[in-house]
């Protein structure tokens, strides 16, 4: 039977969902906000179970009704499940106004997009009438009730659409009050018309192409048509390698065939741009950058790392993620990827699946490891923007909604917590958000016999396919977001991810791991099966190889094509390597934890890719020209110089430190790139595995009206019980820079990423000491533009050159090289393209997590030292930001923060317990980076309530000292009776210190300067309040 | 086979703190087993099997079911028709139980604690991670035995504990009288009632609690333990409860 259920929370109740959509309302919509009474939002559900209508009734009671909190609307189902009508009409009565005007918004999603509620439904009715229901159907949405003078029809679709809907993936219908009085929506017929079927024409049909005869135009067109993303030069090395095919009599190309080639030549899964050959050149003619570079990954990334002798890196590059050594027994991984594309279509199904997609890649690194923490990184438009939006943009706001609440559901959901990250605000993420998703892993060193970090394939082994079901979701993702975003974007493109499924995967997967039962593991990310079997074919024996037949493959509805099988990006899917004997163990033991597997085929030693459908050939690929077959992009590169000094040509000049320093500080607190992201923090859980040490925030006075937070650099988790060893995880990120050289940009996001992983007591400079860097480059197109390509190449060998001076090893990393946007802005054609943004993630250990550090200053009376702090400047700033947005000008010697990596070296390892041994004596440690010395002082007093004093050294011009920003500086406290310690290892190890203050009682912040002859002052209260109220949002 | 008590702990379907639970146990001297709810199923693990193989019961906090359609409700559901358990009376029988988080919400959909109660969505609508203060309010409960004042974190979107509206006075005079009104909060960071933090069965055995007392078993937990570096090696609050929990479960042996 099918039935329609409303389910609505009781009046009584407070309902926070609509709540929520009002607030929303509110900061996107005043005018409307303003017209609205009252909102109710209630949950639909659209059933189809082939069971007798009593039996149904009997579950629908315990499966969706709460009594203490409910009223249930089933038409004449339930009668008795709502207020005394027995109808919505119940509802009504609770609106403030009577009687009212009433509207009812119903948003469902589109049919065939991934309903997680829906199959939870099913999964329940199966429980509770003990039965497996193969056949029943259930589609989950939500009734959005309205009470409002002067709506109308036009007023609520902007509702609809701009704060309810999001269209690509749901549809919606406005509901006059008349007809939610009348139960015709409860009529069988129209539930039955209301939860369509999913099914797709067609299914086996496999095309063939000729391309021996297509021109030059011809082959573009058809890479264009079809979503290939392939360049003309790839298009002719396909087209001549089919036509010598032809010529020994062995077919054309099948569609299958060249979908898989699209998606292994694809930017996004063979980063073609950091292979390239680059010709570089600059106006300056001294350059330490070589002429002709072959190939960026190669000689600034990978041959970095290889450069190092660090006998703790396990896997570097070669796998889904870096592998390194944690103890004699233990190892953890670490990978960070980005989702950009998807998450500017749909923020909160890109941002999902951007989290739950990399933990697959930790699933999938080595033998298989456990996520134990995640790290999120977004980079998006000012929230406040009030100018238009060009056409198929959100709003930011509802860009950072929806990435929130996605990373939310993904890390929440799959127990994993979220520990780190950083939220970067510039208008040019109007064009593309950036969405970074870390996670890092945890395994044994030794896995059933084997070294975790082996993969291995042996000709026999069966292809396994776990998890998830193929559908049409996320087909040419990895072709998509290899070409800029416009109006023509494909919707398929978008998925949604389904945290549960993939949680008991993982955790089936793991036992598997520990019992043995497979060879090898990958994720199914990109590119879906042709990636995942393709690269896992090419360690099966001498020449590698696998032989598939998608047709075996579980699929969410009938009628996928069998190109679409082999490159849909469907979630929550891994490839397993399964020797045969252990087969039949492998399916058993994963049909108990309810996890279904396909076994779809064998690996083989033919050096080929076969694929088939049902029996029937329908690609038979080499995969010595899948794998090196793609021509070599050759691009050039040339780089104009460094801007005139201050950057952004502005003008400078003497301002009163006196009269201006002190709103200069509060402004500065306020601005979004620093303001407290606690609002964000708190709604991810940052504690759950218990291992937590060192959390976003500390807190001072936990649990009372008192409590308050103030930022840490870092996290430090404690993941072995056993152990008191510990993991430290960090970022650096600092776009700003790289207005003025990507070169100088890159070297300072390292330098903070290793400078935050210090603060909190990372290992650092012995020979022993583990800590490695992750990169991911996003990047506005450099193809065709020496400029950004110039941009691409400086940031390398910046990058290049702070991880070798600091001998910090990379061991993973991403590039995403295609984040513009070209569109229309009231019918004009406009381009926004992302800076150059380059996320550092260090990984780090902490010998003992009881040495752990964080920022707050402690104790009344602790001296404050600025230690390092000899190169603080102001061009390239947030203080820099606050003048031009200002009009004012930049005051200071305008000098930009240059590193020296010999004085870092000797902070750092003194930091790091290399050198010295007083570091225990350290109450705080916390970095200078935005907002300079004052902002870091300030963010180490909003907690705890204490006051300080600060006196700016003489012979340091006093807004460099108080807002610049720069290279290897750091706020210190210690106790009064430690400075002697302290200071004469300092000065032992040639590191340059300056008592800059005490910590005091008082509840403010004092600082002095010329001579301690002129003072100015600021509450906490105030400080804390500034802190708090940038940048917020839901 | 070692003489401890042993406790069972439930995972499976979206549980999700499974193995810090069982860490806990284990500190506090129980045998502890993370058990996978469908092995219970297929074993067939009724009451009986439940109550001569372990002294204790944990439900864990997680997403079980990804909280698709209100949070425990499916895993209650999966728990009551799957493997039968009446907790109340493996409780009557000298079983301990404590449902953490998602393992209290699915206790409380089960009706462990009475038809008039259920819980819900917090009043700010948002998950929150944060650490409360939270004080035992009677002496019934076996968990909460000799326990005072404790900082313990909170991570949830659906910890507003709600009673039926029109018995609420009746209800909550009735839980007060058996003494099941057992933690509540200092402040109130979800809009419970009453600033409920958790309950107990009228035996007292049967604890429900959102806060996450196996978050905090050593001290490095705290968000302030650096302004106390000396205390770093002690062990945390939370872990009181798994302490009561084992002296119990000898006492019952004997």
């Amino acid at each position: 039977m099918f039935a329609r259920i409303e389910v609505a929370m009781r009046p009584d109740f407070s309902d926070p969902a609509a709540e929520a959509f009002l607030r929303k309302t509110e900061l996107a919509h005043p005018e409307l906000f303003a017209k609205i009474r009252w909102a109710r939002m209630m949950e639909v559900y659209w059933l189809d179970i082939p069971v007798a209508r009593e039996e149904a009734i009997r579950a629908i009671h315990s499966v969706f009704w709460d009594r203490v909190l409910q009223w249930l609307f089933t038409g004449n189902l339930i009668p008795s499940a709502a207020g005394k009508n027995g109808g919505i009409q119940d509802l009504f009565e609770a609106a403030p106004v009577r009687p009212g005007e009433f509207w009812a918004l119903e948003r469902r999603y589109r049919s065939g997009v991934t309903d997680n509620v829906g199959r939870t439904v099913i999964e329940a009715l199966e429980i509770v009438l003990k039965q497996p229901l193969p056949e029943a159907r259930a589609s989950s949405g939500n009734l959005l009730l309205i009470e409002g003078a002067g709506l109308n029809e036009d007023l609520l679709a902007v509702l609809a659409r701009d704060l309810y809907c999001n269209e690509l993936i749901q549809t919606w219908s406005l509901v006059p009050a008349s007809e939610l009085k009348k139960s015709d929506r409860f009529h069988q017929e129209r539930i039955k018309r209301d939860l369509p079927k999913v099914s797709f024409r067609g299914g086996s049909e496999v095309e063939e192409y000729d391309l021996t005869s297509l021109s030059d135009d011809e082959l573009q067109a058809l890479s264009k048509k079809k979503l290939w993303a392939l360049s003309l030069e790839e298009m002719r090395a396909v087209r001549d390698h089919f036509k010598k095919r032809l010529d020994e009599g062995k077919g054309k190309p099948t569609d299958v065939e060249l979908e898989v080639i699209a998606q292994t030549w694809s930017e996004h899964c063979k980063h073609k741009i950091f292979a390239a050959k680059v010709n570089y050149s600059e106006r300056a003619k001294n350059t330490l950058i070589p002429r002709h570079i072959d190939g960026l990954f190669k000689s600034t990334i990978s041959a970095t790392t290889s450069e190092m002798a660090k006998p703790w890196l396990l896997s570097v590059f070669s796998d889904n993620a870096g592998i390194v050594a944690f103890d004699e027994e233990d190892a953890f991984c670490i990978k960070v990827e980005t989702h950009n594309s998807p998450s500017a279509l749909d923020p909160y199904g890109g941002a999902l699946t951007g989290i739950v997609g990399v933990n697959r890649d930790i699933l999938g690194c080595g033998l298989g490891a456990r996520p134990i923490f995640n790290t999120d990184v977004f980079c998006v438009a000012p929230l406040d923007y009030s100018e238009a939006l060009p056409e198929r943009l959100f709003h930011p706001r509802r860009i950072l909604d929806g990435v929130r609440l996605g990373v939310e559901h993904g890390g929440n959901k799959s127990g994993i917590p979220t520990v780190n990250g950083a939220l970067v605000f510039d208008r040019r993420y109007l064009g593309k958000p950036l969405v970074y998703c870390g996670t890092g892993g945890f395994l044994p060193r030794v896995i059933a016999g084997r070294p975790c970090e082996s993969k291995e394939v042996i000709p026999g082994d069966r292809v396994c396919m776990v998890g998830g079901r193929i559908g049409k979701d996320g087909i040419h993702g990895a072709t998509f977001s290899s070409l800029a975003l416009d109006e023509s974007s494909p919707m398929s493109a978008v998925q949604l991810g389904d945290p549960i499924t993939q949680k008991r995967m993982a955790d089936f997967l793991l036992e598997a791991r520990d019992a043995g039962f497979y060879r090898a593991i990958t994720d199914n990310g990109a590119g879906g099966l042709s990636s995942s079997v393709g690269e896992l074919a090419t360690l099966s024996g001498g020449r590698g190889g696998a032989r598939i037949d998608v047709a075996r493959a579980r699929t969410k509805y009938p009628g996928l094509k069998p190109y679409e099988l082999v490159v849909s990006e469907s979630q929550e899917r891994m490839t397993v390597v399964v020797p045969p004997e252990k087969l039949a163990a492998f399916t058993e033991l994963a049909s108990r934890r309810g996890v279904e597997v396909s076994d779809i085929g064998e690996f083989t030693s033919t050096g080929l890719f076969e694929i088939e459908y049902e029996g029937r050939s329908v690609a038979r690929l080499d995969l010595e020209f899948l794998h090196k077959g793609a021509p070599r992009l050759v691009l050039d590169a040339f780089w104009d110089g460094r801007p005139a000094v201050a950057g952004a040509s502005m003008p400078t000049g003497r301002r009163s430190f006196l009269e201006e320093g002190s709103s200069a500080l509060l402004a500065l607190l306020s601005r979004p790139n620093i303001a407290s992201k606690e609002w964000l923090i708190r709604q991810y859980d940052h504690e759950v595995q218990g291992t937590s040490v060192v959390k976003p925030l500390h807190t001072a006075f936990p649990g009372t009206p008192m409590a308050f937070s103030g930022p840490n650099d870092a996290a430090v988790l404690k993941p072995k019980p056993t152990s008191e060893a510990g993991i430290v995880v960090s970022c650096g990120i600092n776009p700003k820079l790289s207005d003025i050289d990507p070169f100088l940009m890159a070297q300072a996001s390292v330098d903070e990423a290793v400078r935050n992983a210090l603060c909190v007591g990372a290992e650092f400079g012995g020979p022993d000491s583990v800590l490695a860097l992750v990169d991911n480059f996003c990047w506005p197109d450099p193809v065709g533009d020496p400029a950004k390509t110039a941009w691409l190449v400086r940031a390398c060998y910046g990058l290049r050159d702070a991880c070798l001076a600091l001998s910090v090893p990379l061991v993973s990393g991403k590039d995403s090289m295609k984040n513009d946007f070209k569109g229309k802005l009231n019918g004009n054609p406009v381009s926004i393209s992302v800076p150059p943004t380059l996320l550092m993630t260090a990984v780090g250990r902490i010998t003992d997590v009881r040495a752990a550090r964080t920022a707050d200053f402690k104790n009344t009376g602790d001296a404050i030292y600025l230690l390092g702090g000899s190169r603080l400047g102001l061009v390239g700033s947030e203080f820099q930001l606050l003048c031009a947005e200002n009009g004012s000008v930049l005051p200071g010697t305008g000098k930009t923060s240059e590193p020296d990596w010999e004085e870092a070296r000797r902070i750092y390892q003194w930091l790091g317990g290399t050198n010295g041994r007083e570091q225990q004596r350290i109450r705080s440690l916390h970095d200078v980076s935005e907002g300079g010395v004052l902002c870091a002082v300030a963010e180490g007093l909003i907690a705890r309530g204490l006051g300080a004093v600060i006196r700016v050294p003489d012979g340091m011009d006093l807004w460099e000292f108080a807002f610049g920003e720069g290279f290897h500086s750091f706020v210190l406290s210690t106790a009064d009776a430690d400075c002697g310690a302290l200071e004469a290892e300092w000065i032992a190890n040639s590191i340059p210190f300056a008592k800059i203050g005490a910590v005091m009682s008082q509840e403010r912040l004092d600082v002095s300067f010329e001579g301690n002859t002129a003072t100015w002052s600021l509450p906490i209260r105030q400080l804390r309040t500034a802190w708090q109220r940038g940048g917020y949002w839901e | 086979m070692s003489d401890k008590p042993r406790a069972l702990v439930l995972t499976g379907d979206g549980i999700n703190c499974e193995s810090e639970t069982a860490v806990a146990l284990r500190m506090a001297g129980f045998e502890a087993e993370i058990r996978h709810l469908n092995d219970l199923i297929s074993e067939k693990i009724d009451l009986d099997r439940l109550s001569s193989r372990y002294a204790a019961l944990a439900m864990p906090g997680g997403f079980s079911f990804g909280d698709d359609l209100a949070s425990g409700r499916v895993l209650a559901l999966k728990i009551q028709c799957s493997l039968g358990w009446d907790l109340p009376k493996y409780a009557s029988r000298g079983g301990l139980v404590i449902g953490i988080c998602n393992g209290f919400q699915a206790l409380i959909r089960m009706g462990v604690f009475g038809k008039d109660v259920s819980i819900t969505h917090n009043v700010s609508g948002k998950f929150l991670d944060t650490w409360v203060k939270v004080a035992p309010a009677g002496t019934h409960c076996a968990w909460l035995r000799g326990v005072g004042t404790m900082d313990l974190p909170v991570r949830h979107g659906e910890g507003r504990i709600v009673l039926a509206t029109e018995r609420r006075s009746e209800a909550l005079g009735k839980m007060d009288r058996a003494g099941m009104l057992c933690l509540k909060y200092e402040g109130n960071p979800n809009g419970s009632e009453e600033r409920l933090a958790g309950l107990c069965d009228a035996t007292g055995r049967i604890l429900g609690l959102m806060p996450h007392p196996e978050a905090f078993v050593r001290w490095t937990s705290h968000p302030e333990w650096t302004a106390q570096p000396g205390r770093a090696s002690a062990p945390g609050q939370g872990l009181a409860l798994f302490e009561n929990a084992y002296q119990e479960a000898l006492n019952a042996r004997a």
